[in-house]
C-alpha cells in the first residue's frame, strides 16, 4: 500500500471514529500509530514517534498560555463580570429597538475580551440575558439565538483557545493572532447589532412575542457611579492583558498569568470565592488544559505521520497541477470546514484539516495570520449549526427549560449564523480587516 | 477543548457512562491526588511568571530559567492531570452517536464505550512501552535544560511524571471499560 | 533498479542555509550519480521546519528511524553531544568558519570519546559544520559591555554563558523563536550569526547590530541513522560520503560569502550596524567567568575528557593561526 493510500484511508477512518464517539485524541493517536507502522513497516518506529511527541509536542513556554487564560476565564465568570457588563449595556441601550439583544451582543464582546472559550460565554449569558429578554417580551427563540450567535465572539475576540490551537498548528505567533482577531470580532458584533435592529424594525415578531417590546421603567435605572464600578473590572482586565500584549510588555503566556492574577484579585475583592470553590475552579482549569494539551500532543503525532507519508507534499503538487487559484482553494477549504463543523467539534476540525491545508495555503503565499482568522470564524460557524452545535447544546443544558427545544434554539440561531457567514465572506475578501492592527515589523 | 462551565449540572437518574464515579479499588483517589498536584503546579506557574514579569518590568531583575521551567512544567502538569481528566469525562469526544444509542439501545452504548476505552488503554500502553527507554537514558546522561555553567534543570523528573501519568491513565481506561461492561451486563441483553 | 525510500528532515525550515543546502544541493547531487549508475534510485520524502522532528529532538528522531537523515543541531542537544559544544564554551576564538569546523572535525577523529557520541546515539555523522561568527542583535544600542545591564538576551544553548557577569540575563531560544521572543518582550535581543539572523528576520525587531565577533561556532552535523546507513549498498554509501564532504565545504563557503553581504542588506533595511571596539571586546571576554574551565570540569566529573577537548580546541585554533581574545584553557 502506498503511503498516500495509507494517509487517505486514515483520514476516512478518523472521521468515522470521531463521529462514533471515540475520544478525539485517542483517535488521532491510534490512527497515526497504525499509519506510521504501515508506512515504515516497523512498529517500534511508530511507538517511538508517539513517545517522543508526548515529550516534546507541548514542551514550550508558549504553551503556558493555555492554563492561564482558561483560569482567567473561569475566575471572571465567577466574579459576575459578564453579568455586570450586561447590566451596564442594558441600561445604555434600553431605548434602541432590540436593545436587550444588542446589549447581549455588546456585553458578550466585552466578556469575550477576557475569556477564551465560547461556551463559557454561552453559559454565562444564557443565565444572565435570556431571563431578562423573556421578562421584557422578547421572543424566546430570538433570546436564545442572540446568546448563541454572540457566544462565538468568545473565541474570535482575543484571548481565544481556538487561536492558540491554530497558532500551534500553524507555527504562528499567538500574540499576532490575538491582535488580528480584534477588528473582525468587533465587525461581527457590529453586524449582529445592525442585524438585530433590522429584524426588530422589519420583522418585529421575530424579535418580540407581540411584535412590541415592553418599555423599561426608568425607576430601575442604576446611578452612573454604580455603572462605572460594574464596568471597572472588565476595563482593568482588558487594558492590562490586551494592552500589555499589544504594547509588547509581555507575551501571550505572560498576559495569561497577569490576567489570572488580576482576575483572582477581583474575585477575592468581591468575596465571590471561598477555598472550596477556588479549588474547584483550579481543578476545572486543569481539566480543560489537559484536554486541549493532550489533543495537541496527538495532533502533533498525526502531523508527523502525515509528514512521513508525503501526503501534504502530494496535495500541494496536485492543487498546483489542477490550476486551482488561491480563491478556488479558499472556497473549497471554507466549505470543507463548515461541512465538518456540522458533525464534529471545533478543535477536531483544526487538528484534522490544518496539517493538510496549511502547506497549500503557504504555497499560495497566503498570510497565515489572516488565514487563521478566516479559519477560526469558519470553524466557529460549526458551533451554531445542527446537528452538532456545541454552543446551542450548552445553552440548552444551561437553560433547563423544557418549553424551548433544541430545534427552537437552532432556528433562533439561524439569522445569526447567516450574518456570521456574511462576515466570513467579508473577511476573506478584505484581508485588511484582520491585518490592520498588526504592527509593521520593526515599528 | 471545552470545559463544562456547569460543574453542578444535574445527573440523569440511571448512570449512562462510567465518568465521575468511584472506580474499582477506589482508584479515583489516586487520580485525584495526581490531579491536585498538577493544580498546585498551575498556581506555581502563575506565580513564577508574574514574578518574572514584575521583576523585569518594574525592578529590572528578570528571573533566569523561566522559559525552561515553564516548558518543563507544562508537560508535567498535563500528564499529572490526564487520568483525572479522563475519569471525569472531560476528554473531548463527540456525543452524537453515543447520545442516540444511550436513548435507544443503552447496552450498545455501554459496549461501544468499553471498546473505546480499551482503545485508549492500548494507546497508553504503546506510549508507555516506548517512553521507558528515554527515561532511563535521561537519567543515565543526566539530561538537562539550560546550559552548563549558567542555569540547568534536570529533565528526568518530568520524564518520570510522564510515565506515572500515562500509567495512571492506562489503568483508568481499563477500569472505565470494566465499568462499562458491568453496566451493560446489569441491564441484561434485550431479546 | 532498486528503489530506496529515505526521509530527510530538519528542525529548522529551509530559509536557513544548512537545510536549504540539503534540499537543493545534497539530495540532487546524491541522485545524479545514482541515476547515471542506473542501479539505485532514492525516493525522498522531505520534512523540514520541525514537521517531523523538532529542534532538540533531531538526533532521537533520526536514531529512532522516524527520519533517516537530517541535520542534528548539537548545540541544542548538549546533554547528548557535550564535547561537540566545545566552541560555545570558548567564544572569542576566530571568525574563520573553516578553521573551527576543521579543528572540531579533527578532534572527532583524534579523540575517540568525542567521535563515539554519534555512534552511541545511533547515528553516522556525514558532515560536521560550523556557523559564521556570532554577533549581537538588540533593540537598544550597545557601545560597551555595561549597556547590557538588566537586559534579557536570548541565547542559543550554551551561548547563555556569553553574557554571564555582564548584568544581563539569558533566555533560552533558537532561530525559530528569536523574532517572536524579541517582538513580544521575552527578551531585548539575541546572540546569533548573520546568515541565521537574516533567515529569521531578527533585524526587524532588533535593529541594533553590534559586531562583537564571538567567533565561528561548531553547531551540528548532517547525520544519518546508523543502521540505515550501514544497510545502504557500498556504492551508495560512497556517494553519500562524497556528496556530504562537498556539502560541508559548500556550506562553509556559502556562509563566508554571504555573511557580510547580509549584514549590509540588514543595514539597507534600516538596521544600525556597528562594530564593538577591540578594547571593549577584550573587556567583554575577560568579564566572563572561566566558563570553559567550569564546563571541562563538569565533563571530567561525568567521566569525559573535557580537559583534553578544551586544550585540543584552543591549540587547534592557535595552530591554525587564530588569535583568541582569551585563552580558555588557562582560565
Ligand atoms: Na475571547
Ligand atoms: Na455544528
Amino acid at each position: 500500500m502506498s503511503a498516500i493510500t495509507v494517509a487517505s484511508l486514515s483520514l476516512l477512518l478518523m472521521l468515522v471514529l470521531i463521529w462514533a464517539g471515540m475520544h478525539v485524541a485517542v483517535v488521532l493517536g491510534i490512527v497515526s500509530f497504525v499509519g506510521v507502522w504501515l508506512i515504515r513497516g516497523d512498529v517500534s518506529v511508530a511507538a517511538n514517534l508517539l513517545a517522543t511527541a508526548s515529550q516534546d509536542a507541548i514542551a514550550s513556554h508558549i504553551f503556558g498560555v493555555v492554563p492561564l487564560f482558561v483560569l482567567t476565564g473561569f475566575l471572571v465568570a465567577i466574579a459576575d463580570v459578564g453579568k455586570d457588563a450586561f447590566e451596564v449595556a442594558n441600561q445604555l441601550l434600553r431605548r434602541l429597538r432590540g436593545g436587550l439583544g444588542i446589549a447581549t451582543v455588546a456585553s458578550n464582546a466585552v466578556f469575550a475580551a477576557i475569556t477564551g472559550i465560547s461556551i463559557a460565554s454561552a453559559a454565562v449569558f444564557t443565565r444572565v440575558a435570556v431571563p431578562e429578554m423573556l421578562r421584557f417580551g422578547y421572543n424566546p427563540r430570538f433570546a436564545v439565538g442572540v446568546v448563541a450567535g454572540s457566544s462565538v465572539l468568545g473565541m474570535l475576540i482575543p484571548p481565544s483557545l481556538l487561536m492558540i490551537l491554530y497558532g500551534f498548528l500553524a507555527n504562528q505567533s499567538v500574540g499576532d493572532l490575538f491582535t488580528a482577531g480584534i477588528v473582525p470580532g468587533l465587525v461581527l458584533a457590529l453586524a449582529y447589532a445592525v442585524g438585530i435592529v433590522l429584524m426588530a424594525t422589519l420583522w418585529p415578531r421575530s424579535v418580540y412575542v407581540n411584535g412590541e417590546g415592553a418599555r423599561a421603567v426608568d425607576a430601575e435605572l442604576l446611578p452612573v457611579g454604580t455603572l462605572v464600578m460594574k464596568l471597572l473590572p472588565s476595563v482593568v482586565l482588558i487594558v492590562a492583558v490586551l494592552g500589555g500584549l499589544y504594547a509588547g510588555f509581555f507575551t501571550a503566556t505572560e498576559a495569561g498569568a497577569v490576567g489570572a492574577a488580576i482576575a483572582l484579585v477581583i474575585v477575592l475583592a468581591r468575596r465571590k470565592l471561598n477555598l472550596r470553590s477556588l479549588w474547584s475552579v483550579l481543578t476545572e482549569t486543569g481539566h480543560v488544559t489537559v484536554s486541549v494539551s493532550f489533543l495537541i500532543i496527538c495532533a502533533t503525532i498525526y502531523t508527523r505521520m502525515l509528514a512521513m507519508s508525503g501526503m501534504p507534499q502530494f496535495m500541494v503538487e496536485h492543487m498546483t497541477q489542477m490550476g486551482l487559484g488561491p480563491t478556488g482553494f479558499l472556497i473549497i477549504y471554507v466549505a470543507l470546514v463548515i461541512a465538518l463543523g456540522m458533525i464534529i467539534d471545533s478543535s477536531s476540525i483544526l487538528l484534522i484539516v490544518l496539517p493538510l491545508m496549511l502547506p497549500i495555503a503557504e504555497q499560495f503565499g497566503m498570510n497565515l495570520i489572516w488565514f487563521g482568522v478566516v479559519t477560526v470564524v469558519a470553524v466557529e460557524i460549526g458551533l451554531l449549526t445542527p446537528p452538532f452545535g456545541l454552543s446551542v447544546y450548552v445553552i440548552k443544558s444551561t437553560l433547563q427549560d423544557s418549553r424551548i427545544s433544541l430545534g427552537d434554539i437552532f432556528r433562533g440561531t439561524l439569522p445569526f449564523t447567516l450574518m456570521m457567514f456574511a462576515v466570513l465572506l467579508l473577511l476573506i475578501f478584505v484581508p485588511q480587516i484582520s491585518l490592520v492592527l498588526l504592527k509593521a515589523p520593526g515599528g | 477543548m471545552e470545559g463544562n462551565p456547569l460543574p453542578d449540572a444535574p445527573e440523569p437518574a440511571a448512570p449512562q457512562d462510567s465518568y465521575r464515579r468511584p472506580m474499582p479499588g477506589g482508584f479515583q483517589r489516586l487520580t485525584q491526588a495526581l490531579n491536585a498536584l498538577g493544580t498546585l503546579w498551575i498556581v506555581a506557574l502563575m506565580v513564577l511568571i508574574n514574578t518574572d514579569v514584575l521583576g523585569r518590568d518594574l525592578l529590572g531583575t528578570p528571573v533566569r530559567g523561566v522559559t525552561e521551567l515553564v516548558s518543563l512544567s507544562i508537560v508535567g502538569i498535563v500528564f499529572l492531570q490526564l487520568a483525572d481528566t479522563l475519569a471525569t469525562g472531560r476528554m473531548t469526544r463527540a456525543d452524537v452517536l453515543l447520545d442516540r444509542l444511550k436513548r435507544t439501545t443503552p447496552w450498545a452504548a455501554d459496549v461501544l464505550q468499553a471498546v473505546f476505552h480499551l482503545a485508549g488503554a492500548g494507546l497508553m500502553a504503546v506510549i508507555l512501552w516506548a517512553a521507558w527507554e528515554p527515561l532511563v537514558e535521561s537519567i543515565r546522561i543526566q539530561e538537562y535544560v539550560g546550559a552548563v555553567g549558567d542555569f540547568t534543570a534536570p529533565v528526568w523528573p518530568v520524564r518520570l511524571i510522564m510515565l506515572v501519568g500515562i500509567s495512571a491513565t492506562l489503568i483508568t481506561f481499563v477500569l472505565l471499560a470494566w465499568m462499562d461492561v458491568a453496566r451493560a451486563r446489569s441491564r441484561g441483553r434485550p431479546a | 533498479q532498486q528503489t530506496i525510500r529515505l526521509t530527510a528532515a530538519a528542525g529548522h525550515p529551509p530559509v536557513f542555509l544548512w537545510v536549504k543546502l540539503i534540499d537543493e544541493y545534497f539530495i540532487p547531487e546524491v541522485d545524479k550519480p545514482l541515476a547515471a549508475g542506473g542501479k539505485h534510485k532514492i525516493e525522498w520524502t522531505k520534512a523540514w521546519g520541525g514537521t517531523l522532528i523538532k529542534i532538540g529532538s533531531e538526533s532521537k528522531g533520526i536514531s529512532d528511524g522516524v527520519a533517516d537523515l537530517g541535520f542534528v543541531s548539537t548545540i541544542f542537544e548538549a546533554p547528548k553531544f557535550p564535547m561537540q559544544n566545545v566552541s560555545y564554551y570558548a567564544p572569542f576564538g576566530t571568525s574563520d568558519i573553516g578553521t573551527v569546523a576543521g579543528v572540531v572535525n579533527d578532534m572527532q577523529t583524534s579523540i575517540p570519546a568525542m567521535g563515539q557520541a554519534w555512534t552511541k546515539n545511533g547515528l553516522v555523522s556525514l558532515a560536521g559544520t560550523a556557523l559564521d561568527s556570532y554577533h549581537i542583535w538588540t533593540n537598544f544600542p550597545i557601545k560597551s559591555v555595561d549597556d547590557l545591564k538588566g537586559k534579557k538576551i536570548t541565547a542559543p544553548g550554551p551561548a547563555a554563558n556569553w553574557i554571564k557577569d555582564t548584568g544581563a540575563v539569558a533566555v533560552a531560544g533558537n532561530l525559530n523563536t528569536y523574532y517572536e521572543d524579541i517582538k513580544s518582550g521575552v527578551s531585548n535581543g539575541v546572540i546569533t550569526f548573520a546568515t541565521g539572523a537574516w533567515g529569521a528576520k531578527v533585524h526587524e525587531v532588533a535593529p541594533y547590530i553590534t559586531k562583537v565577533n564571538f567567533g565561528s561556532q561548531f553547531a551540528g552535523a548532517l547525520a544519518m541513522n546508523k543502521s540505515r546507513f550501514d544497510k545502504l549498498p557500498p556504492e551508495v554509501q560512497k556517494v553519500f560520503r562524497e556528496v556530504s564532504a562537498e556539502y560541508g565545504k559548500r556550506f562553509a563557503a556559502a556562509q563566508a560569502e554571504a555573511a557580510d553581504g547580509l549584514l549590509r542588506k540588514m543595514a539597507d533595511a534600516g538596521a544600525k550596524v556597528s562594530e564593538l571596539t577591540p578594547a571593549e571586546r577584550t573587556r567583554w571576554a575577560t568579564t566572563l567567568p572561566p566558563i570553559a574551565k567550569t564546563w571541562a570540569a563538569d565533563l571530567q566529573g561525568k567521566g569525559m575528557p573535557g580537559d583534553q577537548v578544551l586544550n585540543g580546541y584552543m591549540n587547534g585554533l592557535k595552530k591554525a593561526g587564530a588569535q583568541p581574545a582569551r585563552d580558555w584553557a588557562v582560565k
